[in-house]
């Protein structure tokens, strides 16, 4: 399943490489990281990977394939 | 440096001198109340709130990494007049034994528990209730409650520790007040707490700071800002903590610190990402060195942070650095830690400026910690650095190979090591293969494993680094000849493990009384098989008394129950009963979450019942252990078990079935006198009782001589079977020695009564019965009686006799005219019994030999309550005692 996850702010190079498995690119006062997600536990560890990066995720869907 | 942080033997000491459970003092960094740095700003309104904690059971403090939860919670209960535990949660806590062990020791550090309170977790996949229950009691019972603040407790991920902190909670009354510091929700029942005005909760949206607050924030750090610059800021930062103190720091370093924040104002990166740059750009390039490197580690003192950086300055710069709350918290005796949101974002950092280094650092911290004798943190850095190598080296030379089996670390050790690739080839390394297997009962991986650490260690040249490594061999080669069957190479074990130990110092045998006491368990095991029953004995004894609390309960209670088998073999019904409770209830103590040993004090208590003729008893017990996980290859329970389900179908009149059970259902190298003695008397009863006498003779050829209690009843089955002389001879043979219980006398006892008997010599005949009964009554030795056939009958029958069986073995009811009665079969009382439906909530517990404590926690009322149920539910069944109790219940029906 693809997912995407909109966080606020613009992330830096070195914050989004926290996410080596998701592609990501910033717009107007956001990052949408984006990309597959394995199963329900990798879903819930990138939410927790954001919280205690300090992220604030604003909105998280999934995409048609 | 003082105490915990040096690198010399001072660590080791330290750690002798207190009672930690878990033996480690870098872990009394994990129950230290984090100091507030000068920059901390005390919330007038928080605290206030906060106060409301002390009114209900349960606090929640909740909000996002960096909003400040910890240093409020920490500030309050710094000024609290009540005992405060606090607990830091880490990841490795989600076993609920390991997370209780960890609450009961900052219970114990706060004193609002003593300090020698027996009871505490010791095994690390679970938790007995009773033990949560004598918790709750004693908490219940303090004059002053106790305050116990669980921190980071988002970390906390297994839902059955939250229904047992609701459970201790529960039943804790205002002996407890709960406070959970949390990123998440935790998985309690929160709105029930909420609905009964139970639950204070400061949530994330109040943690935020206010513009005035913010001001004053800013000022403690050095800046006087204009009210509208600051109000942007909260705007900016959604008056987040961490934030504000970035920010704050950020713009102290710049010329024009209000431009500068009105710049990050309009800019759109990411907050905390940002601001932590800003500062890391603004530390010297040894503090940004030093800040990255650590961030690998959980906890470090100056030293540990300069055996990452190779550097002498950790010291002055971490003490700078706390002194600005930059980055760091400070935990007490000079150990520090990184404040969780910065350290995972210069784990980000430190992997795109170092990349690859992260190993290397894992690897440098392993060799400090090993050093420095933290075993736990070396082999966890030293599996993340990917050197299996050296963790299996750190476990093996440290002599803990022992607590892959038992203790509180064993889960997590064996977890640890189940990523081992096969590039990791030293002895150590095989020899944790070995033990993981064997703790498993894979028999032909662990022998294997353990062949191949012998032959490299047995190529290299004796020398005195290998003498941890020879022992932990000794250790597992006793094992294996237990699980094998093999007394010879158990012995062999012994005696290297003997001589080997004269080469140790002695502190290190000390510090690992697991070691020792598994060693002469298995010994005793593969002794007590081969019928060496005294020699047995002394080793079980030993075990059975070690010292070492948590660490050696698994070989206590498995050492118990051997010794308890050892009774019943030797016809000791009433010691071995006591033995196998006393086993039964250390464990329960310990809170061990299934009985070790395959059950054995279960599997004795059967094999008693049945030989009480308590045939539910038995059957209720061998279920108990049937639903015990079918992984052991264990000789002696096995051996124990077919024992009891075969005498207990046998008397059930399944002599088929009993027949095929005698046989106990594992591969061994030696076979077992008793277990093969009580085997054929088994089939051979089974053949007699199908009317085969022949065949049933010949079965007796395999009981061997040198076991009284079996060489009894082979005579008993030889003269039913109409040899009377073979019979004479049998008794002939068994030697009356002191070590031999009532079991023989009274088995002896009515074969020679029978003999008299059918020779027509009636009076010695009631002679020997009279002395059989007066042997077993104290026993309540039901089943030579009951089991022995029709002549016994006309003899118990007559006046002397009757009164010696009545009340234990016959009814005492006028006009039973003798007839043997079993036990549990009386009459039916003359008023059908009606059980309430609670009265038969507490019978089906009794049934399932919980305590009354435990019965009343499990059925959230009070222990007087369910005394009462239980005196109206011995009333209506007319016994006074719960195992009558039960058993009436069930030939009743009413289980």
């Amino acid at each position: 399943m693809r997912y995407e996850i909109r966080i606020e702010g613009h992330l830096s190079e070195t914050l989004a490489n926290a996410f080596p498995e998701l592609e990501h690119v910033v717009m107007s006062g956001q990052t949408v990281l984006f990309g597959t997600v394995i199963d329900e536990a990798h879903l819930y560890g990138l939410l927790t990977r954001c919280q205690s990066l300090g992220l604030r995720v604003m909105e998280m869907r999934q995409l048609p394939e | 440096m003082r105490g915990v942080g040096t690198a010399d033997g001072a660590a080791r000491r330290s750690a002798d001198a207190s009672t930690d459970p878990l033996g480690d003092p870098y872990l009394r960094t994990r129950f230290a109340l984090p100091s507030r740095p000068a920059t901390f700003l005390r919330r007038q309104r928080l605290v206030v709130h906060l106060n409301q904690a002390l009114r209900t059971p349960l606090t929640l403090v909740n909000g996002s990494a960096g909003a400040g939860k910890t240093l409020l919670t920490a500030d309050w209960a710094a000024g609290l007049r009540l005992p405060v535990a606090w607990l830091t949660v880490e990841a490795g806590d989600h076993r609920p034994g390991v997370f209780w062990a960890y609450v009961f020791e900052s219970l114990r550090m706060c004193g609002a528990r003593a300090a020698d309170a027996a009871a505490a977790p010791a095994d690390s996949s679970g938790v007995g209730r009773g033990l949560l229950t004598s918790l709750a009691a004693e908490l219940n019972a303090l004059d002053r409650p106790v305050v116990l603040v669980l921190d980071e407790y988002d970390r906390m991920t297994n839902p059955e520790v939250a229904e047992q902190l609701e459970f201790v909670l529960h039943h804790s009354g205002q002996g407890l007040h709960l406070v959970l510091v949390t990123r998440t929700e935790p998985l309690l029942p929160l709105h029930r707490y909420r609905a009964a005005d139970e639950l204070t909760e400061i949530r994330g949206a109040e943690l935020s700071f206010t513009p005035q607050e913010a001001g004053a924030l800013l000022r403690l750090h050095g800046l006087h800002l204009p009210e509208p610059a600051t109000s942007a800021l909260v705007d900016r930062t959604r008056g987040w903590a961490a934030g504000l103190r970035l920010s704050a720091l950020a713009a102290r370093e710049d010329t024009d610190p209000e431009r500068y924040l009105k710049e990050f104002e309009a800019d759109h990166s990411t907050v905390a990402d940002f601001l932590l740059a800003e500062v890391l750009k603004g530390r010297t390039e040894e503090t940004q060195d030093l800040l990255l490197r650590v961030s690998v580690l959980d906890r470090f003192c100056p030293d540990l942070a300069d055996s990452l950086t190779l550097r002498t300055d950790a010291e002055p710069l971490l003490a700078g650095l706390h002194r600005e709350n930059a980055f760091i918290e400070r935990l007490g005796h000079s150990w520090y830690r990184l404040h969780p949101l910065f350290r995972e974002i210069l784990r980000a950092h430190l992997r795109e400026r170092l990349p690859g280094a992260e190993a290397e650092l894992h690897l440098r911290a392993a060799r400090w910690l090993r050093r420095s004798g933290f075993l736990p943190e070396t082999l966890a850095h030293g599996v993340a650095g990917g050197d299996f190598d050296l963790a299996a080296g750190a476990l093996v030379d440290d002599l803990a190979i022992g607590q892959l089996f038992t203790g509180l670390r064993s889960d997590a050790l064996t977890q640890l090591f189940a990523g081992m690739g096969s590039e990791a080839g030293s002895p150590a390394s095989d020899l944790v293969r070995a033990a993981g297997a064997l703790a498993r009962r894979d028999l032909d991986h662990g022998l294997g494993r353990l062949r191949r650490a012998q032959e490299q260690l047995s190529g290299t040249e004796v020398s005195p680094g290998l003498v941890a490594a020879r022992l932990s061999c000794t250790l597992l080669e006793a094992l294996a000849a237990r699980l094998t069957g093999c007394p010879p190479r158990a012995e062999q074990a012994a005696a290297t493990a003997e001589e080997l130990s004269q080469d140790l110092p002695d502190h290190l045998l000390d510090a690992h009384p697991e070691l020792t006491a598994l060693l002469l368990t298995h010994v005793g095991s593969a002794r007590l098989w081969e019928g060496r029953f005294d020699d047995a004995r002394a080793v079980l004894t030993r075990a059975a008394g070690a010292p070492g609390g948590s660490a050696t309960v698994l070989p206590r209670v498995e050492s118990m129950g051997h010794l308890a088998l050892l009774d019943y073999l030797n016809g000791w019904l009433g010691r071995a009963e006591r033995r196998a409770l006393a086993a039964v209830s250390e464990a329960d103590r310990a809170g061990l979450p299934r009985p070790p040993g395959a059950g054995l004090g279960r599997l004795v208590l059967a094999a008693v019942a049945v030989d009480r003729q308590e045939l539910s008893r038995a059957r209720a017990l061998l279920d108990e252990t049937a639903r015990l996980p079918a992984r052991e290859h264990d000789p002696v329970p096995t051996a124990g078990r077919a024992l009891a389900v075969s005498r207990l179908l046998l008397d059930d009149g399944e002599t088929h079935a009993a027949a095929e059970a005698a046989e106990p259902a594992v591969s061994v190298v030696v076979a077992s006198p008793w277990a093969e003695s009580h085997a054929a008397v088994v089939r051979s009863a089974a053949c007699l009782a199908d009317g085969r006498p022949d065949e049933a003779v010949r079965l007796l050829h395999g009981v061997c001589g040198d076991q009284p209690v079996c060489a009894v009843e082979a005579a008993g089955l030889q003269v039913a079977a109409g040899r009377p002389r073979a019979a004479a001879e049998l008794l002939g043979a068994v030697r009356a020695e002191g070590r031999t219980g009532p079991a023989v006398s009274v088995g002896a006892a009515l074969v020679r009564a029978r003999m008299e008997q059918e020779s027509g010599d009636t009076v010695t005949a009631r002679r020997l019965v009279a002395r059989a009964l007066l042997d077993a009554r104290r026993e309540r030795l039901r089943r030579p009686f009951l089991q022995a056939g029709d002549w016994i009958e006309p003899l118990l029958a007559t006046a002397p006799l009757r009164g010696l069986a009545e009340g234990w073995l016959l009814s005492g009811r006028p006009g039973a005219h003798g007839e043997p009665v079993r036990p549990g079969a009386e009459p039916a009382p003359l008023v059908p019994v009606e059980l309430s439906g609670r009265e038969r909530d507490v019978l089906r517990r009794l049934a399932r030999m919980m305590s009354t404590e435990e019965i009343a926690a499990d059925l959230f009322v009070s222990v007087n309550t369910v005394k009462t149920h239980l005196k109206s539910v011995y009333r209506k069944l007319a016994v006074n005692r719960r195992g009558d109790a039960v058993r009436r219940a069930r030939d009743l029906d009413l289980l």
